[in-house]
């Protein structure tokens, strides 16, 4: 049975067939060839001639000019389309043809680095002078120095250029007098936080070049995403060209949106959408075509390995042909699927995101994604995962009971038609600012009136205030005995983590070992590993004893294994405080404003929820410190004659409210290429309470209900503290969220919520969703 | 998003305090306070302090003047570098006090300490940045001062001053002259005496080897601090004891190394404690065997102890194996198995093979792995060394049973 057969059995069988909300055909697309540019090196020529390259795709030669123009470029163009080869060729050609020049490549993962290593040796292979080498956490400590002494290409991560090469830039003497280019792969990796703190290590890069008189050129690639220019820009702080055109041909492809069959109307409650990617993904294998199935999160793909394993095993038992691939599994098991897959012996693949940046794995026919994967340019990237260059393929996508993934299936025309996300970053967050100068005053001092991005005079100043910095002359020096970079994480805003430490075994034997089991960032530790919570790893349950997190402490959570039928949740009080407001807007009732915020979060206490059947079995309290950040946010404020409209009822208003705010919280991060965890939520009272004091969401309610003026407000702020640009996007496109949230809750079959729409509806309410209702057509615009 | 507003309040601070008058400089300057003088070079003035010691000046126990008269053959098999020997009236012995030990570009040497030999006399010369803009000047005095020697001396100076000083060359574009001799006497003092002291620390080895005592010495994790005060408030306060700390390194580093190289120079001799004789013998070793077994062996006459005892015996037992002389490495075995206190299998191995491979007596080699196997059970032996014991005496003792057969 072929591919095309069991696809037209998926979509007109009985049982399958009405599952399916949409199908889309791509037609395939031709390759646009050019030929070799005539300053190619001839070297270069033979040696790909020798890989049995004749001529490049369009966009290869096109990148290849700009790049010879001098001009910093970044590649836009889909999975598989040879885009590393629009790198590849004008770094090989120069280091062919300057012995003295140097080259670096960043990679988000050490991973991506051996493997872009492994491609560029065998391209490499016949060229002279080829010193190509990773240097990252793997290296071992005796082969650095040769490292540094011998490299002309040098693949690393941004984490080990900001900790372990610019703050040894004189060891790095070569490489920082003559790169001549600077390679950034995966650039729509680098986006919130992580991306934020990325253009000021490579401000420090920059700066550091500057000092060695080198100026290197940025040749960058991205995923589809709206706004690749922008990020590039951002990023390097250059002018940068962008080549989108893709020349790489396309097979036909068909993607399909499955929803699982609806099990209890009542309640909106739909068939597990694990079991069923399980099942879809099984129904290839067995057929012998070459399935990967993509998860969203660790645990959810050791769920679906073990039941796609136990449909496609053999009669002896074997069940081999499908691996299991996650962050976690130990490099080598890793390179051991890889390589399976590309061989061909591994048939199928279950995997998070992992699989889904550049790591080779050759072509697979299809791709089952078990929910949305949180952003547009990530599914794109997942379903172009299956595909080959010829032939068919197909991607489904399996929705969850997200209100999002529910919208998306219900609205495929958005799906298909949607621009993917803008990556958004704040390289000027002033906690990673500030953080970002500390290492550049260590590399090299600052002069006075340097400008690092914009102008920073203010924050050396402070800085100088704090005893971290000295002026001398016109020079700010770096006076601290602390290697500042030890200290700065570049993927969070804040870095100290807890670690997870399992006390179980010590108790037994004695012994003094720890155990670590996770790491919990501080973000989230105090409503996850609070003491009495129970903390799962790999499904399984361990009671926090103590948390230690006061200043002077190192900060740790010791566990215990025990054996419990519930889990907790924590009950936390809230409130956000408006500090400065940068931007309003009004509309048909609503007023939408934008600013700096103060969030404060308490955990109180906790519920005891039994599993399974997840009722309320018990609860607790918690004391722990309040925590607080300023951040940037946007609040919603509603004309009250429009609510008195709606209903004479508070209490039906406030349920509404509610059940908009998780409406819009769910829908926004389509827009923002971002987390839901990204942002934050609250309804509150447009009349706070005194600064610092919160309350629990209870009590919240109790206010809005009772009080003289009733000015109910929607705030939604970044989680990051200092904001990494994502409320300024939900400002921009709020018309839009609330539009698609008008639809989403037209759409949604069930009678009064659901944890499809507006939430349960045994916490919303009855009457939330009918009011959430009302108010969104009151408010949003006639399209 | 603007400053958040903890940033702001500082600002707001700073901005109050520059209205507020500044306290003047008050009291003696750095200069007096550190005995000085400010000199010029091409990058600006740099504050020098000179120091002059008579060669026959005794640090501790010890007199300086040993080092004029210093034999460059040991200088050089102490440096291990490969460079030649050195002529010992151009060594300078250096000490750095730096703002960290992090390492990296953002660390500091502000203050550099540099002796060395002047005809009759033994100098230490330290050269200071009174603030972190006089690092060009300091930088071209070193490189100055560098240009007139032949090598350093230093204690931890591989791992420690001197890549922080090749880093500040680097950071201001002046070649590091790093390619030249370098005796750091670190690792020789480890060989010397790790295990007899609490540590190999300059200040526990000054005591111990030289009777040289510091009084009020400045604890080094003080330093950055005190100088990151200095800078702030341009006042000497605790700078002068840095001052003197980093003298006494550079005059205890200077003779130390005049006493290690007179020891190695006379070793083995009499006059030498068997502990000492025991190091010696290991820093001759690699150059020359014969050299420091006599050390050994007069270490063992002049009653060695154990552990240390059994420890020269098995290296000598080791040499004598090298040599193929079997009957006298298995004896120096045995003796060794006479005098241990714990159970070590090493010692009984060694014999049970000579007695089964070179001397082919299985009978006396099974007899030794019996009884290496009572005591490892009754030492409580790991599991491994016992499972190693049992195995050669199967092997053995298929050897013997099929000698029998035949």
């Amino acid at each position: 049975m072929s591919l095309q057969d069991l696809l037209d059995a998926l979509l007109t069988s009985l049982e399958t067939g009405p599952l399916i909300t949409a199908t889309r055909h791509f037609d395939a697309r031709p390759a646009v060839f050019a030929p070799f540019p005539s300053s190619l090196d001839p070297r270069l020529v033979e040696a790909l001639r020798s890989r049995g390259v004749t001529q490049l795709y369009s966009h290869q030669a096109r990148a290849f000019e700009i790049v010879a123009k001098g001009e910093h470029v970044v590649v836009v163009t889909p999975t598989a389309s040879g885009k590393t080869l629009c790198y590849n060729l004008p770094v090989l050609q120069s280091l062919v043809q300057q012995p003295e020049a140097r080259v670096l490549y960043l990679f988000p993962t050490k991973a991506l680095a051996q493997d872009q290593l492994a491609e560029l040796t065998e391209l490499a292979r016949t060229l002279p002078d080829m010193r190509m080498f990773t240097y990252d956490g793997d290296t071992p400590q005796d082969a650095r120095r040769a490292v540094r002494g011998r490299a002309n290409l040098v693949l690393t991560n941004p984490d080990m250029l900001h900790s372990g090469i610019l703050p040894h830039h004189t060891k790095w003497l070569n490489l920082f007098q003559n790169l001549r280019y600077v390679v950034i792969d995966e650039l729509h990796a680098y986006r919130g936080v992580f991306g934020s703190h990325l253009a000021n290590v490579l401000r420090r890069l920059q700066r550091i070049c500057r000092h060695y008189g080198s100026a290197p050129q940025f040749i960058m690639a991205s995923a589809t995403i709206a706004n690749p220019r922008e990020l590039a820009e951002r990023l390097t702080g250059e002018p940068v060209a962008e080549v989108s055109e893709s020349g790489a041909p396309t097979g036909d492809k068909t993607f399909i949106c499955y929803n699982p069959p609806v099990v209890n109307p009542e309640l909106g409650i739909r068939a597990p959408y694990l079991g069923e990617a399980a099942t879809l993904a099984s129904r290839f294998l067995k057929k012998k075509i070459a399935t990967i199935v993509f998860c969203q999160s660790r645990l959810s793909t050791e769920v679906v390995l073990a039941t796609v394993k136990t449909m496609v095993q053999d009669k002896t038992g074997d069940s081999g042909i499908v691996r299991g691939y996650r962050g976690g599994y130990l490099p080598l098991r890793r390179r051991e699927v890889e390589q399976g897959l590309r061989a061909g012996e591994v048939l199928g693949v279950v995997a998070t995101s992992a699989l889904e940046l550049g790591i080779d794995i050759g072509h697979l026919d299809v791709a089952v994604l078990a929910g949305f994967p949180g952003t547009i340019a990530s599914l794109w990237q997942q379903a172009g995962r299956a595909g080959r260059r010829s032939g068919r393929s197909a991607a489904i996508l399996v929705a969850t009971s997200a209100p999002m993934d529910q919208y998306l299936v219900a609205h495929p025309d958005y799906l298909f038609g949607a621009s993917p996300e803008h990556a958004r970053i704040n390289p000027e967050n002033p906690f990673v600012l500030v953080n970002h100068l500390k290492c550049g005053a260590f590399e090299l001092p600052f002069e006075a009136g340097e400008p690092f991005g914009g102008d920073v005079s203010a924050h050396l100043a402070a800085l100088e205030e704090a005893g971290l910095l000295h002026r001398a002359g016109d020079r700010y020096h770096w006076t601290s005995e602390t290697y500042p970079a030890d200290h700065i994480s570049l993927r969070t805003v804040t870095s100290d983590n807890f670690l997870v430490i399992d006390t179980t075994a010590r108790d037994a034997t004695q012994t003094k070992r720890r155990q670590i089991i996770a790491e919990v960032d501080w973000k989230s530790a105090f409503s996850m590993i609070y003491p009495k919570a129970i903390y799962m790893v790999e499904s399984e349950p361990f009671e926090v004893q103590e948390l230690h997190y006061r200043e002077d402490e190192e900060k740790v959570a010791y566990v215990k294994r025990v054996v419990v039928d519930y889990f907790t949740d924590a009950i936390s009080a809230k409130g956000v405080w408006i500090l400065q407001r940068f931007a309003r807007r009004d509309s048909r009732g609503l007023a939408a404003e934008q600013g700096e915020v103060l969030v404060a979060e308490k955990v109180v206490g906790f519920k005891k929820i039994k599993m399974g059947t997840l009722e309320n079995v018990g609860s607790g309290d918690v004391e722990l410190p309040q925590q607080e950040m300023q951040t940037t946010g946007v609040w919603l404020s509603f004309d009250p004659a429009v609510l008195a409209r709606i209903s004479p009822s508070r209490e039906e208003l406030v349920d509404g409210l509610r059940a908009l705010t998780y409406v819009v919280h769910h829908l926004a991060p389509i827009f923002l290429l971002c987390d839901v965890r990204d942002v934050g939520a609250w309804l509150g009272d447009g009349r706070p309470a005194e600064t610092g004091v919160v309350a629990t969401r209870e009590s919240t309610r109790a206010r809005l209900l009772h009080a003289d003026e009733f000015t109910p407000t929607i705030y939604l702020y970044d989680s990051q503290p200092g904001g990494v640009g994502l409320a300024e996007r939900i400002f921009e496109v709020l018309p839009e969220i609330l539009g698609h949230g008008l639809a989403l809750l037209e759409a949604c079959p069930c009678r009064s919520g659901c944890p499809s729409c507006v939430g349960p509806v045994n916490e919303v309410g009855r009457v939330a969703k009918s009011a959430a209702r009302a108010l969104l057509s009151e408010i949003v615009k006639p399209a | 998003m603007a400053i958040p507003a903890e940033l702001r309040d500082i600002i707001r601070r700073i901005e109050d305090r520059a209205r507020a008058p500044r306290p003047g400089r008050r009291g003696t300057s750095i200069e007096e306070a550190v005995g000085g003088a400010v000199e010029g070079t091409e990058r600006g003035p740099l504050l020098v302090v000179r120091r002059r010691f008579p060669l026959a000046h005794v640090h501790g126990d010890q007199s300086l003047a040993v080092l004029r008269l210093a034999d460059p053959e040991c200088l050089a098999l102490l440096a291990r570098d490969g460079f030649p020997p050195p002529d010992p009236e151009r060594l300078l012995y250096l000490d750095t006090e730096t703002t960290g030990l992090a390492g990296g570009t953002g660390t500091y040497a502000f203050l550099v300490g540099a002796g060395f030999v002047d005809g009759a006399e033994f100098e230490v010369r330290q050269y200071f940045m009174r603030d972190l803009d006089e690092e060009p000047a300091l930088l071209a005095a070193l490189e100055g001062l560098f240009r007139d020697f032949e090598g350093f001396v230093t204690y931890n100076g591989a791992g420690f001053d001197l890549p922080l000083l090749e880093t500040r060359f680097v950071l201001g574009r002046r070649r590091w002259p790093g390619d030249r001799f370098h005796l750091d006497l670190l690792p020789p003092a480890r060989r010397l005496w790790s295990g007899r002291f609490v540590d190999c620390r300059l200040g526990t080895v000054e005591q111990r080897v030289l009777g040289f005592a510091r009084e009020d010495d400045v604890p080094g994790a003080l330093i950055p601090g005190l100088y990151f005060d200095y800078l702030r408030r341009k006042h000497p306060g605790e700078l002068p004891r840095v001052f003197d700390h980093n003298r006494h390194d550079i005059l205890s580093l200077a003779a130390l190394t005049g006493w290690v190289v007179g020891a190695l120079t006379r070793a083995p001799d009499a006059d030498l404690s068997a502990e000492d004789l025991a190091g010696l013998g290991r820093l001759w070793q690699s150059r020359d065997a014969e050299r420091g077994e006599a050390c050994y062996r007069l270490a063992l006459t002049l009653g060695l102890e154990s552990p240390g005892r059994e420890r020269l015996l098995a290296r000598l037992a080791v040499g004598e194996k090298r040599r193929a002389r079997f009957p006298e490495a298995r004896a120096l075995w045995e003796e060794i198995v006479r005098l241990q206190h714990a159970f070590d299998p090493r010692p009984w191995e060694e014999m049970a093979k000579i007695d089964e491979h070179r001397r082919r007596d299985f009978v006396s080699a099974h007899a030794v792995v019996s009884e290496a196997l009572v005591q490892a059970r009754g030492a409580g032996a790991a599991e491994a060394v016992r499972d190693a014991l049992t195995y050669r005496l199967g092997r053995l003792t298929r050897r013997l049973g099929g000698g029998r057969g035949r």
